[in-house]
């Protein structure tokens, strides 16, 4: 139910000679503005002229007419026609809102209308017509189209060729993270990974607070060895035998042991185990038990004697002395290639199907994706874990093949579900620092940066679902919000900071080369997460949480009892948001995440509601609340506290005085995909009123490459 | 992390948050409301029988025996062993009064265990027999309305059980036994009178009626023109009475067309009815033809008139067998008949009874979605939204005016006239307003409560039973669930007049029409539910509600937003239910009571401060000697 506002004028005036009038003067400048804006090191490598941009599926009435260009970063629809039927606009620092960086392009489909063709574009294929139409499937889930009617067909087919051939490039090096000299950001060292930067300030602006905001890398042995000591962790100390990466090349330099291993029996054990991968300490509670991460020892005959050396080890290091609990994580839960099967299963009903035609059977169409089973999995198991951990005091040992795929996930979930640092900002970054980017998950692949498709897992994605379940079962417990989940997840999509580029520290080491290292670093976080523009609209930052307790609450549960009854109490009690958290894991509780699956689909959309309604409501009570807080310190110190003021309000949410603030009335921009606008982002297309998808029923992946070259 | 949160938690520390609150937690208001209230019975704190009865045990101070409204007697109390589905054999004393069914635990504290409306039961079986064998096999099963079931086991010696069924049959099927409902012997007070809340007059006059076009009539006044319609009447100012009376021959129980809501700016309107009896033979009447032309006229449109036939078309052509039917294209020129493809009222009980498999006593987990798509349940409530909305949206765009009708125009109408009518109207969407629109288009229109429900009746199997107005409510709640500002009520709004609707402790929702009401002068023998409400509405309260006058609300009736209503539907369940108050709601609270609080001192600090200056005091005031002037105020 958009508004329809009236016609504006399209590209089209343009092509119409302009009257001989001083008009010549005016026409100039507007053309040239059609230029892309790039970044330090971007190069457009071709571009085509008249191009259409299709906003609705059902009409043309609202397309907008541009340039495409293709860089070696990203496609880029440069228009001067305002987006319609829109009312609000998310920007991007990085991207135009008719961007798509290259690696986040699932797949590109020619057709020409005419010769009724079309064709899966791959790298370095060639196109035997002259195309009219192109339509981009994005990993993210949006579906862009273009048309070419009107523009010259030999530039079409080219630029179509070249967004094929750069966006399926078949070297890491290629991609553009490695041309981008990012000059500009290029400055001290204290930006570097401090979330706050982005904020101006907004996380510590509490008195005290200081400079303790920044995310820990986990890149040197001061961030392992505060985390050690943050956690109270006794009987385990920070290793460098990994320094140089001369054990392993999967491994960060520094990681955390048993105390009781010596530096030489880590390297002797190392060559037992698959990748070189040595156990790592993940975390400690209060009470002593440690949740380990170790990958298969597969020197059979060795098994047995370095699983008892390492268990010990383990034992050692418990205040108790408790057992260790093995958790086969490769038995309990679906593997990389189920959890991809089911993602592509429901983003094929997500935005490909038809709308209407899925509704009567939603509900078991979901259900036979089984993605939520899978994310209901994840959470049960890491539950389970919660309950060794913390009632049983048992020291906890994730056992993987490789150990860098599900234990990444679990031992996230596991940690967000016990300590409260970790569902902060600062905190679950440095959770996904130091439990995937160093633990070696491997980003590269599993991305699937290069497009090697079979190496593909969205288990980064699964482990940001069921963080989300977390927090729309307890808002008040984390610090951020969904669309700061969201994001985090389409920043994996963006090929230019360091962080979801590899698939080891040590390849990204090696990667980078002198020059370009420090760059991909030295990325301020608010570019790492690729948002940021309007802050005061961006719910990202939740205004539910209160201030963490400095010291987590230790209750000490000394009592056994079975899982069961542990739950069961736990649920008796009323919850302590600064202490564990635990899931309900009843099917009716593990919902789908609306925002991150839906936000491009126009039919799914809520206009003027939503949950963020509600939110924005919380938002500016927080921020009057704040400054009344402010103005009521500052009359009470007087003169004494008036110069050290604080700085203006930042909040990364509705701001009090924006000036929609005080109208009565919801903000009109408002809907349940808020900040993202399905508008001209999902686009199916239909061929003579039947949808593309009636023809690839059964297709696996979004458009089977078999099924749709050269149909006729 | 800014400033206000750090300086949260300094106050925190120094005091308990809930200390410094002026504005209470619901249930701290509720008693602080009662006592200052003294007008106030001294049980209309405990007015929320429901609320105590969740599993989780409720702890009740030891000396007190069963809470008891006024007009409530003990009938009996026994020792039972309560099955309870979710933690076993509960060992306890239950206690039967003439308005409800309450079981206190013997077993290490007295904890309430439940407290039940005797009106919710539907049905009380035998299980076992007195030679059956195995533990706590002998007793007593209890059908509830409100999806769950209650089963006692009793000692095997004596036909013990026999007393106990039989008091509970007489009680809670009082019209079997020639006794009166709970209502009509309820005693309460309140300080409000809710029965004042609805006055057709007055609701009419807000909608700017009478004007030009509509007349209001008094010719249902005795009931004559229609038995189950109300006594007042908008229909259009051309029609006569005469021509309403012919009319009403050619309407299924003669409920013609009358108005229920006019569009302030465009004056479309939305018109109900019953189906016309067209039957086999396909007869006319030129009066109904005209009639609706009429109604078409009176906002000099010269579109169509929309009929939104609830039914599906099969079931209208179906009704014609027995002397039903629909307004065929021939016989009405300037009308455009659509059905909404609704299904009545047993596909709808049928379907709830699914429902009911799939989360009582235990949910179903393996199949949970698929499950919860072969009750359809869901897929009804999409059925009614979206018919609802269609309505709204005619009218709204100024398109055309609107009749909706289904059989009899009491069930599916109901539904699709309140529903459009909160889409439209945002008055409904505060809780007087709601009422009101309970009041007009449910309950004065003749939604056939008594037999919908079977207050009071032993029936259970009859075929009239349907959950309707349940239907509708959940519409309601999936409403706001998709508009969390636009609703001045709460979740527990909505189930406390689902609770209410079943325990027969008030009187607005007895019977089937109003006629029956007057005649059993139920205003002023019974209380009405709305006393109950507005005496105590903070309780009822959405705190994110953003009045917002011209917004028309269109839910997305899809599969993709339809949620079972946990809250309602598998509130029994300890392990499901869901945190009260929900979390988002509670800081909000928190915070206005802190925003509150700020302004206060901000208020004080300044008075202060001026009184200071103007005394031109010598000293200038150090922080510390400010704060114990601030702690004060904690």
């Amino acid at each position: 139910m958009f508004s329809l506002k009236p016609p504006r004028p399209t590209f089209r005036s343009y092509l119409l000679p302009p009257p001989q009038t001083d008009d010549q003067i005016s026409a100039e400048p507007k053309i040239k503005k059609l230029e892309p804006v790039l970044l330090p090191g971007e190069i457009v490598v071709n571009e085509v002229n008249f191009v259409r941009k299709c906003i609705a599926t059902d009409t043309s009435q609202y397309d907008l007419w541009g340039k495409l260009i293709c860089s070696n970063f990203k496609i880029s629809f440069i228009t001067d026609d305002p987006m319609p039927l829109q009312k609000f606009h998310y920007r991007n620092l990085l991207l135009g809102e008719h961007d798509v960086p290259l690696t986040c392009i699932e797949q590109i489909v020619t057709v020409n209308d005419h010769k009724r063709k079309q064709k899966v574009l791959g790298p370095n294929q060639k196109l035997k017509f002259n195309p009219t139409e192109l339509i981009i499937y994005c990993k993210d889930f949006r579906i862009v189209r273009f048309r070419f009617d009107e523009s010259g067909p030999e530039s079409a087919k080219k630029v179509c060729l070249a967004i094929a051939h750069y966006s399926q490039p078949t070297d890491l090096q290629l991609l553009f993270a490695f041309e981008y000299v990012g000059k500009k950001y290029h400055n001290s060292a204290s930006n570097m990974n401090g979330v706050p930067c982005e904020s101006g300030g907004g996380g510590v602006s509490g008195p005290g607070a200081g400079s303790s905001q920044k995310t820990p890398l986990f890149e040197t042995y001061s961030d392992w060895d505060r985390e050690v000591k943050r956690t109270g962790a006794s009987g385990w100390r920070v290793c460098s035998v990994n320094e140089g990466y001369m054990v392993s090349t999967c491994l960060p330099e520094y990681f955390v042991v048993p105390s009781s291993l010596a530096d030489q029996d880590l390297k002797i054990f190392s060559h037992s185990f698959v990748g070189r991968r040595i156990p790592l300490w993940c975390w400690s509670h209060s009470n002593g038990s440690a949740l380990v991460r170790m990958a298969l020892i597969k020197d059979v005959l060795q098994q047995r004697k370095i699983d008892q050396r390492i268990c010990n080890a383990i034992t050692k290091s418990h205040p108790q002395r408790s057992d260790v609990y093995k958790s086969d994580l490769d038995k309990t839960l679906p593997n990389i290639q189920e959890i991809q099967a089911a993602f592509v299963k429901l983003k094929q009903l997500c935005v490909n199907e038809p709308f209407e035609e899925t509704e009567e059977k939603w509900l078991s169409s979901l259900e036979s994706t089984r993605w939520l089973e899978y994310v209901r999995a994840f959470l049960k198991h890491s539950a389970e874990l919660v309950y060794m951990l913390e009632s049983k005091h048992l020291s906890v040992v994730l056992q993987e093949e490789e150990g860098r795929d599900l234990s990444c996930s679990v031992a996230s979930l596991v940690q967000v579900m016990l300590d409260p640092y970790f569902r902060t900002i600062t905190g679950f970054q440095s959770l996904i620092q130091k439990e995937w980017v160093m633990s070696g998950y491997q980003f590269l692949d599993r991305c699937n940066h290069l497009k090697r498709s079979e190496k593909e897992s969205p288990l980064f994605l699964l482990f940001l679902d069921a963080t989300w379940q977390l927090l729309e079962q307890y808002p008040a417990a984390f610090e951020f919000s969904e669309t700061y989940l969201a994001v985090l997840y389409d920043s994996t999509r963006i090929s230019l900071f360091g962080t979801f580029l590899f698939n080891s520290p040590h390849q990204r080491v090696k990667q980078s080369t002198k020059s370009y290292s420090s760059t991909l670093r030295a990325v301020p976080s608010s570019f790492r997460n690729g948002v940021l523009s309007d802050p005061e609209l961006l719910p990202r930052r939740n205004s539910l949480v209160l201030k963490p307790k400095p010291d987590p609450q230790q209750q000490a549960d000394g009592r056994g009892g079975d899982a069961e009854q542990y739950f069961r109490d736990w649920f008796s009690r009323p919850c302590d948001l600064h202490g564990v958290i635990l899931p309900r894991l009843s099917a009716a509780h593990i919902k789908l995440w609306k925002l991150c699956y839906f936000r491009w689909v126009p039919e799914a959309q809520i206009s003027l509601g939503g949950f963020i309604t509600a939110f924005r409501k919380l938002s500016l009570l927080a921020d009057e609340v704040d400054a009344l807080s402010r103005t009521l310190r500052q009359q009470r110190g007087g003169a004494l506290d008036a110069g050290c003021a604080e700085p203006a309000q930042s909040r990364m949410y509705f701001r009090a005085g924006g000036p929609q603030a005080h109208a009565a009335g919801t903000p009109e921009f408002l809907s349940s995909s808020f900040p993202f606008s399905p508008v001209g982002n999902l686009c199916r297309r239909s061929i003579l009123g039947t949808p593309l998808s009636k023809f690839l029923s059964g297709a696996k992946i979004w458009l089977s490459t078999e099924t749709l070259a050269n149909e006729d | 992390m800014g400033v206000n949160l750090s300086s949260m938690r300094r106050l925190r520390k120094r005091l308990p948050l809930s200390r410094q609150v002026p504005r209470l937690p619901p249930s701290r208001v509720s008693s602080m409301a009662s006592a200052s209230a003294p007008k106030c019975n001294s049980h209309t704190s405990e007015n929320e029988p429901v609320k105590s009865t969740s599993q989780d045990g409720v702890n009740c101070d030891l000396n007190e025996t069963v809470p008891r409204l006024p007009g409530e007697t003990l009938i009996t109390d026994k020792e039972v062993i309560y099955i309870c589905p979710f933690n076993g054999p509960i060992k306890g004393r239950v206690y039967i009064t003439n308005y409800r069914l309450y079981l206190r635990s013997l077993e290490t504290d007295s904890t309430l265990i439940f407290d039940v409306p005797l009106g919710v039961i539907s049905r009380i079986e035998k299980m076992g027999g007195a030679t059956s064998r195995g533990e706590n096999s002998y007793g007593l099963d209890i059908t509830c309305k409100d999806m769950r079931n209650l089963r006692f086991a009793l000692k095997q010696e004596g036909h013990s059980r026999r007393d106990m069924f039989e008091i509970l049959t007489r009680y809670a099927f009082p019209l079997a036994h020639s006794l009166p409902l709970f209502a009509f012997l309820n005693e309460e007070k309140f300080n409000v009178d809710g029965w004042m809340v609805y006055n057709p007059v007055e609701e009419y006059r807000r909608q700017g009626l009478p004007n030009h076009q509509w007349r209001i009539t008094f010719i249902n006044k005795c009931y004559e023109l229609c038995e189950t319609y109300p006594a007042l009447l908008v229909v259009p100012y051309r029609a006569s009475d005469d021509d309403l009376r012919r009319v009403a021959a050619f309407r299924s129980r003669n409920r013609i067309p009358v108005l229920s809501w006019i569009h302030p700016e465009n004056k479309m309107v939305i018109v109900r009815c019953s189906q016309p009896l067209v039957g086999m033979s396909g007869k006319r009447n030129k009066d109904d033809e005209k009639y609706l032309d009429v109604i078409r006229e009176t906002n000099r449109q010269l579109s169509k008139l929309t009929i939104y036939d609830a039914r599906p078309s099969v079931n209208a052509v179906a009704n014609k067998a027995t002397g039903g039917g629909y307004e065929s294209d021939d016989a009405y020129h300037n009308a455009e008949l659509f059905f909404l493809d609704i299904h009545n009222i047993h596909v709808m009980r049928e379907s709830l009874k699914k429902v009911k498999d799939i989360v009582y006593p235990n949910v179903e987990e393996s199949h949970w979605l698929s499950s919860l798509e072969s009750t359809h349940w869901l897929e009804h409530i999409k059925l009614v939204l979206t018919g609802a909305i269609q309505v709204a949206d005619k009218v709204s765009s100024g398109k055309s005016s609107v009749l909706v009708h289904c059989s009899d125009g009491w069930d599916r109408t109901a539904q699709l006239t309140s529903l459009a009518m909160l889409m439209l109207d945002s008055f409904y969407r505060s809780i007087e307003g709601f009422e009101i629109l309970v009041q007009k288009e449910w309950i004065s229109f003749g939604h056939k409560f008594a037999s919908r429900i079977g207050h009071g009746d032993k029936n259970h199997a009859d075929a009239d039973r349907s959950p309707i107005f349940l239907q509708f409510v959940d519409c309601v709640w999936q409403m706001s669930k998709q508009f969390p500002t636009a609703f001045e009520f709460n979740e527990r709004f909505l189930i406390t007049i689902l609770d209410h609707l079943y325990s027969c402790r008030f009187g607005t929702f007895l019977l089937n029409c109003e006629s029956a009401r007057e005649k059993q002068k139920v205003t002023e023998r019974t209380v009405s539910l709305w006393s109950l409400i507005n005496s105590n509405k903070e309780k009822f309260k959405n705190p994110f509600y953003t009045k917002e006058i011209n917004r028309v609300l269109y839910p997305v009736a899809s599969m993709r937003h339809l949620e079972l209503w946990v809250n309602y539907y598998i509130r029994w369940n300890p392990r499901i239910k869901q945190q009260q108050p929900n979390a988002v709601e509670q800081r909000y609270m928190e915070l206005l009571a802190l925003r509150d609080d700020y302004i206060k001192r901000l208020e004080e600090l300044q008075l202060a401060n001026s009184s200071k200056v103007s005394s031109a005091s010598t000293s200038p005031s150090s922080p510390s000697q400010m704060m114990p002037h601030v702690q004060t105020h904690f």
